[in-house]
């Protein structure tokens, strides 16, 4: 580029501007002149440098931390739990809204069915390592107000603005529950099918994950469903648009199917087993 | 685990010729376990449907429901520091309405809006509210709502008239507040005739 200069420009250029070079105009690179003075006779010796009396040239100092009796900060906390149990949190890996609108218009999620876990896994741009305590998939705002699909989602975590987005578009969203095997099942199922087991239950949330998808303003799988309904109203109130009336939708079917909250796949129940090869299901006799 | 089901619905519809694809998924997306939402919640409406806008509140005060056709939004850009995002994309909203012919606030609190507000109704007689606080066009939206609400629910707050003590005590204050001033008032004035000297006054 032609503003930079060549070291040897910029010389010669200081070199019209500065005053003549004298020996009072010098002085050494940094760091390149060391003092040599010696610990002996009237300025440079006497002490060690070490001063006047007192610990300090005594050498006997005080230990490091020791603040004259009182409780040194080094020991007054015990105990400092601030990474514990942090391998053992439950890790929800986000999608943003944009993401999922890129999957979708790049024909990579197919939306004329219902979106859970496995859809996602199976467009092979997603993920899920249930091992590492990854738990599903949380949906973040990013790209919030450019979101125009209708679909039927389900992942384990969403925010109030993420669920209007989805909900402003006539779609629905809904937060469930899957304990670590049936993410397991979910995020690889043809390689579990392989396997030849046959589907077990889907376990219900730990304690702490309870209060969380029994409430409806999650869209919480266990919640109750007039109070999604409701609450559906209140955030499209809340938000600013005009809720879409779902029964009217010619796909509200589909959009409404939902997972019984013992089910891991759509439309296959536990206890079936899955033949892969025959393309058959074999179940019990009832 | 869709094709799954896909290959299912295929294998199934080799059995029975006359069922379309949709009822099929209906029928086996209704299974039924022990934790069923029918069985947590037995009275409950499990059907999605989309409620009606509630009627309005008792003794006619504002229920919070607005209609979001009678309302006008408008997107423009927001101010400030952004770079690209605030330069180019349309986060500042704008929602306004005719105040005197908005039906859904009752009529009362209409009035006390109208009055209150005079002097911020434009000439066609709109009241707006401005939003650019966030990042997100519809988190703005949200805010200019709840902002529009705030300033309704204010008007239908009844301010409790001062108690007859609350009175009293007022009116001592006011009465000692004259009382001192009179007596300072005094004070200079008498200052001000001693420095005259005395009057022609032969005792």
């Amino acid at each position: 580029m032609a503003h930079l200069r060549e070291t040897s420009d910029k010389a010669l250029k200081l070199l019209r501007t500065l005053p003549r070079v004298q020996i009072g105009n010098l002085r050494p690179n940094p760091n390149s002149k060391q003092n040599d003075k010696r610990g002996r006779a009237q300025h440079g010796g006497d002490k060690h440098g070490a001063g006047n009396k007192g610990s300090g040239q005594r050498q006997n100092f005080m230990r490091l931390g020791y603040e004259t009796g009182n409780q040194p900060f080094y020991m007054r906390f015990p105990y400092e739990p601030y990474y514990k149990g942090h391998h053992m949190k439950r890790q929800y890996p986000p999608i943003s809204l944009l993401q999922l609108q890129v999957l979708i218009d790049t024909n990579r999620i197919d939306v004329s069915q219902p979106v859970d876990i496995s859809t996602l896994c199976n467009s092979g741009l997603l993920n899920l390592k249930p091992a590492e305590m990854e738990y599903g998939f949380q949906l973040t705002d990013e790209g919030l107000d450019n979101f125009k699909a209708k679909i039927n989602i389900e992942v384990q975590h969403a925010n109030e603005a993420v669920i209007a987005a989805i909900e402003r578009n006539g779609g629905v969203i809904r937060t469930a529950y899957y304990d670590p095997r049936s993410l397991h099942m979910l995020s690889n199922a043809k390689k579990w099918f392989e396997k030849g087991v046959p589907i077990p239950n889907r376990m219900m949330p730990p304690q702490d994950a309870l209060d969380y998808y029994t409430d409806a303003k999650n869209r919480g799988y266990l919640a109750n469903p007039e109070e999604i309904s409701k609450d559906r109203l209140v955030l499209a109130q809340k938000y600013g648009y005009q809720l879409p009336r779902i029964e009217d939708d010619p796909s509200f079917a589909m959009l409404s199917a939902a997972k019984d909250p013992r089910q891991v796949f759509y439309g296959l129940e536990p206890g079936w087993l899955i033949n892969v090869v025959d393309k058959t299901i074999v179940r019990r006799k009832k | 685990m869709n094709k799954i089901t896909r290959a299912f619905i295929s294998v199934l519809r080799q059995s029975s010729s006359t069922c379309t694809s949709s009822t099929l998924l209906g029928r086996q997306l209704s299974y039924k376990s022990d934790l069923s939402l029918d069985k947590i919640y037995p009275s409950a409406r499990l059907q999605l449907y989309t409620p009606p806008p509630p009627p309005p509140g008792s003794a006619n005060k504002f229920n919070g429901y607005i209609p979001m056709d009678k309302l006008e939004i408008t997107y423009s850009r927001s101010s400030g520091p952004g770079g690209q995002h605030v330069n180019t994309v349309n986060t500042k909203v704008d929602v306004r309405f005719k105040l005197a012919e908005a039906q859904w606030i009752p009529e009362e609190t209409r009035q006390k809006l109208l009055k209150v507000l005079a002097n911020k109704i434009t000439k066609e007689g709109y009241y707006y509210v401005k939003s650019d606080v966030s990042r997100s066009q519809q988190l703005n939206l949200a805010d200019a709502l709840e902002k529009l609400r705030t300033v309704i629910r204010a008007q239908e707050v009844e301010v409790a008239a001062p108690s007859e003590e609350t009175l009293e005590r007022v009116r001592r204050r006011q009465e000692r507040a004259a009382r001192e001033r009179l007596q300072l008032k005094r004070g200079r004035a008498q200052v001000k005739a001693d420095r005259q000297g005395p009057g022609g006054v032969d005792f």
